[in-house]
């Protein structure tokens, strides 16, 4: 606790002292008042219109986070809510994105209400698939990490689609503080003082959620319109910044940790101490971000560095964060349909999957049906990705079943294990570290950094008393992780953020016939493999506690049940990228129409995962042709809405 | 000396659990403190306490659901922890007190999954299985609804079902957490006589935390009573069942009423 106080303290002397050293580099301090009252030089107006506004922008915008964040994990009675863990600063970017695509005249003048726009869905999504749990602090982490990772991936497809004139999008997405006027800190101040208001009109009924809905709701508080208040004023936050900012991540987990870390324990107080905490924070962060590049020349976004620093405070936290076990309320259907039937449906299916991969084409004009002679020519081009896709979609929708019985949570998707997003964290690595990077290096590093990923997982997994949704968490801190990295590293704007982008979007024109025969023969091996562990799968739906009893080695059978959808889903996101909602859709479509045992509920999960991903193909090769769509970004778009059906069901 | 040899021998084969000192720390916290018990084969033995008095955490203790921080526990005579997984869930089978989950399974895949120490992971599913499953259905009398869906059931039933997937599991001994905790009078009457009739009749141990010291009475043939983590009085029903040491166990001041008919006096607060 002392230790924590004494931090703060040198937190604040440090981050006055290296914008002191920058700013009187540019300017001595005896000349300031002058300066302030007419700036003539053009070193006087550098640090009136450049500096002075930047640190304010600092202080302001990371209050504004500190806040946001603050608001949200009390709301949600989650110490690891924050705009970014939630996807809301994501929803935001994506927003602009969108709208300097096709609406270019909107977003002039009115960006903030675009990024507020985008915020708001974000938000809302993730709120909507969470309210069935009733909130339930791993299901919200999880939802907002897929409306995160989607909106990244959908923002990054557009980039790459539409060439260089993104490219100083992507550079704002960054969270570059530089500032010209003083038009930003106005607006943020403004926007801070407002919701500091709202916040403290809202405070109290804030305060008694705390006790948990029911007496809450005792105590005469009305529910809805808290949640929406709250949720209003914590996205609002977050969208102005994303809007006059870009993308900053984990100022408010940091900012709120680092209050609870200095012993500070009643709601109200961490609230109002929150935004002073983010403040000083990116501020700091800002700082160094200067005096680094004062001294090498280079300069980073001062959003890589809070991801840097955020990233590993979340994993510090997840010890703190308390797990509910979801019952799933089951209003399934008690009829079963026998596995048979659904292998028939495979294989009626499979004519026409081959007909449209093979015989039907886009010609840019319309629609046309090739001649026998035509496809003959076309099928070695056509049937390496049809096979790997394939194979990649039935390798992903195993992995998420399994994960899905494993930790009996129903938003557990491949993502979770982190590799994916270990994969893309190296991949980064890779990228900074060698300048000459090749794609052998690139591979390389991407495998390195998936392998080391899910040696941390497996590590958590074989404490036997580790709750299966802390190890859900495990994997979703190294994959936000490793978007923020991704994101801040293509705002640095060369060569390399296309690498990245191409990275994230997943092809499946990179797919030769040896990859693909190689993907096939491991879907195959891994699903054999998953049919060893269905016993073990069929148990631990029950809980640990009962699957211990009944003599189930827990930590050995966890660890060899990840570690094989590790391998699974390595090697399809270097097919499809990280994207993988057919890991998340097919297994709940499967339930839903039958196959609920642990076997009938994988096999079915396999050939309909294999199955989407095979239309996923001919869609993303055809659609939009002559161009060619990301698939990983296909299958996310076929996904999205069945994640909006989810939402809407009652 | 040989006499004394002869009786720690007998004590083990009749009993079927004994713990030695057992003291249990959690963050610091003591939970347990020298617990010293003997659970004697084939009888039905309850542990009573008040709320957070540790009678949960010894029970999960026995059932190696969690690892005591001092002492031993011994089954048959042997340490517990000198038992392979198979091994003890073959000798021992636990049920936890949160059964929410499984619920949509039906309860012969249920039930099934009792046999899961005896084939294993990737053994075949025998007749021999389907005859064990079968008769734990029938004894649990639960086969009237074998196909149905877990989720569907009430709580009474769904108790059954579980404690029929212990009885499948075939276990000498099986341990109880608040089976009764949701359920209503005639639910927890139909489920204690049907655990007194599984152990008295098929030779089984039993050991359940339960919460009323009157249900305890009525249907166990030993208590063993927890207060602060210490064990503060042990014996039949009819030796726990007195003002002096109800007083002592729940901290609050009881006395009792002979009930006509009954063996034991019922306990009431003043």
């Amino acid at each position: 606790m002392r230790v924590a106080w004494l931090v703060s303290g040198g937190s604040v002397l440090t981050a006055t002292a290296l914008f002191f050293l920058v700013a009187t580099q540019q300017l001595p301090l005896s000349d300031w008042p002058r300066a302030w009252s007419e700036a003539r030089t053009i070193n006087e107006i550098i640090l009136v219109y450049g500096m002075l506004p930047r640190a304010a922008v600092a202080i302001l915008a990371g209050a504004a986070l500190g806040l946001s964040g603050a608001l949200l994990q009390q709301l949600l009675r989650n110490p690891i809510a924050d705009p970014s863990t939630l996807g809301i600063s994501a929803g935001a970017q994506l927003a602009i994105v969108i709208a300097t695509l096709f609406y270019p005249d909107v977003v002039d003048g009115s960006r903030t209400s675009v990024a507020l726009f985008g915020a708001g869905v974000a938000a809302a999504i993730v709120f909507a698939l969470g309210w069935r749990a009733s909130f339930e602090p791993v299901t919200m982490i999880v939802s907002g990490l897929l409306v995160g990772v989607t909106s990244a991936a959908v923002s990054a497809a557009l980039t790459l689609a539409q060439g260089e004139y993104l490219m100083s999008l992507v550079t704002w997405n960054g969270g570059s503080l530089s500032q010209q006027d003083w038009a930003v800190t106005n607006a943020l101040s403004v926007e801070l003082f407002v919701a500091s208001a709202l916040t403290a009109l809202l405070i109290r009924p804030l305060l008694l959620l705390g006790l948990g809905d029911s007496s809450a709701r005792s105590l005469g508080v009305n529910l809805k319109g808290v949640r929406l208040g709250v949720a209003t004023i914590a996205t609002m936050l977050a969208g102005v910044v994303a809007a006059n900012v870009g993308l900053i991540s984990f100022v408010g987990l940091a900012a709120a940790a680092f209050v609870r870390g200095c012993g500070v324990r009643r709601g109200w107080a961490i609230i109002s101490l929150s935004p002073l905490a983010g403040g000083i924070f990116l501020w700091l962060c800002d700082g160094l971000v200067q005096a680094v590049a004062g001294v090498t020349g280079e300069t980073f976004p001062t959003g890589s560095i809070t991801a840097l620093v955020g990233g590993p405070i979340l994993l510090w936290l997840l010890p703190k964060v308390r797990t509910l076990s979801v019952s799933a309320q089951s209003n399934r259907p008690a009829v079963r349909v026998p596995l048979s039937k659904g292998i028939m449906v495979f294989f009626a299916l499979l004519p026409i999957i081959v007909a449209f991969a093979y015989f039907l084409a886009n010609t840019g004009q319309g629609w046309v049906f090739l001649s026998l002679s035509d496809a003959a020519d076309l099928a070695p081009l056509r049937w390496p990705r049809l096979i790997a896709a394939a194979g990649a979609g039935g390798l992903l929708a195993l992995t998420g079943a399994i994960l899905q019985r494993l930790t009996g949570n129903p938003m557990a998707s491949p993502e979770v294990i982190g590799v994916s997003g270990g994969a893309g964290l190296g991949f980064a690595a890779a990228l900074s570290l060698v300048p000459t990077a090749g794609p052998y290096t690139l591979v390389i590093g991407a495998a390195t950094g998936g392998f080391c990923a899910m040696v941390a997982v497996l590590a958590f997994a074989l404490r036997q008393n580790m709750p299966a949704g802390k190890l859900l968490l495990t994997g979703i801190a190294v994959s936000s992780l490793s978007s923020s990295v991704l994101a801040v590293l293509m705002a640095a704007g060369d060569q390399r953020a296309w690498q990245i982008l191409a990275w994230i979007g997943g092809t499946a024109s990179a797919a030769t016939p040896a990859t693909a025969i190689f993907l096939a023969l491991l879907a195959v091996s891994v699903l054999g493999l998953a049919m060893t562990m269905i016993r073990w799968l069929t148990l631990f739906p029950l809980g640990i506690p009962t699957a211990k009893s009944l003599g189930v080695p827990v930590g050995v059978s966890r660890a060899l049940i990840l570690a094989l959808c590790g391998l699974a889903t390595g090697a399809a996101s270097v097919l499809v990228g990280p994207l993988s909602f057919v890991g998340l859709i097919a297994p709940h479509i499967a339930i839903r129409a039958g196959f609920i045992t642990a076997r009938d509920h994988l096999v079915a999960s396999f050939l309909l995962g294999s199955i989407i991903m095979a239309f996923a193909d001919f869609g993303s090769r055809t659609l939009t042709f002559p161009y060619e769509l990301p698939l990983g970004l296909f299958a996310a778009m076929v996904g999205a809405p069945y994640l909006v059906w989810l939402v809407g069901r009652r | 000396m040989f006499e004394a040899l002869k009786a720690t021998a007998v004590d083990e084969i009749n009993n079927a659990f004994g713990s030695k000192n057992v003291g249990l720390v959690i963050d610091g916290k003591p939970i347990l403190r020298e617990v010293n018990l003997l659970f004697p084969a084939g009888e039905v033995v309850a542990l009573v306490g008040h709320n957070g008095s540790g009678k949960s955490s010894l029970l999960k203790i026995l059932g190696r659901q969690i690892a005591p921080t001092h002492g031993t526990i011994t089954f048959g005579g042997i340490d517990i922890e000198q038992y392979n997984s198979a091994t003890f869930a073959r000798s021992v089978a636990y049920l936890p007190q949160d059964i929410s989950s499984g619920s949509d399974m039906t309860i012969r895949e249920l039930v099934n999954c009792g046999r899961y120490p005896w084939h294993g992971a990737l053994g075949r599913f025998s007749d021999l299985d389907r005859r064990m499953v079968q008769s734990a259905m029938a004894a649990t009398h639960v086969e009237q609804f074998s196909e149905r869906v877990v989720g569907t059931l009430s709580g009474g039933e769904r108790q059954r079902a579980w404690i029929a997937m212990l009885i499948a599991q075939d276990a000498r001994c099986l341990l109880l957490d608040e089976p009764t905790a949701a359920l209503d009078i005639a639910h927890q009457v139909d489920v204690l006589s049907m655990v007194r009739r599984l152990a008295h009749e098929g030779g089984r141990s039993v050991v359940i935390v339960l919460h009323d010291i009157n249900m305890a009475a009525r249907f166990c043939d030993r208590i063993h009573a927890l207060r602060g983590g210490r064990v503060v009085a042990s014996g039949t029903p009819r030796q726990i069942v007195q003002p002096d040491t109800l007083n002592e166990i729940y901290g609050v001041p009881m006395n009792v009423v002979d009930a006509p008919g009954q063996i034991c006096p019922l306990a009431y607060v003043e």
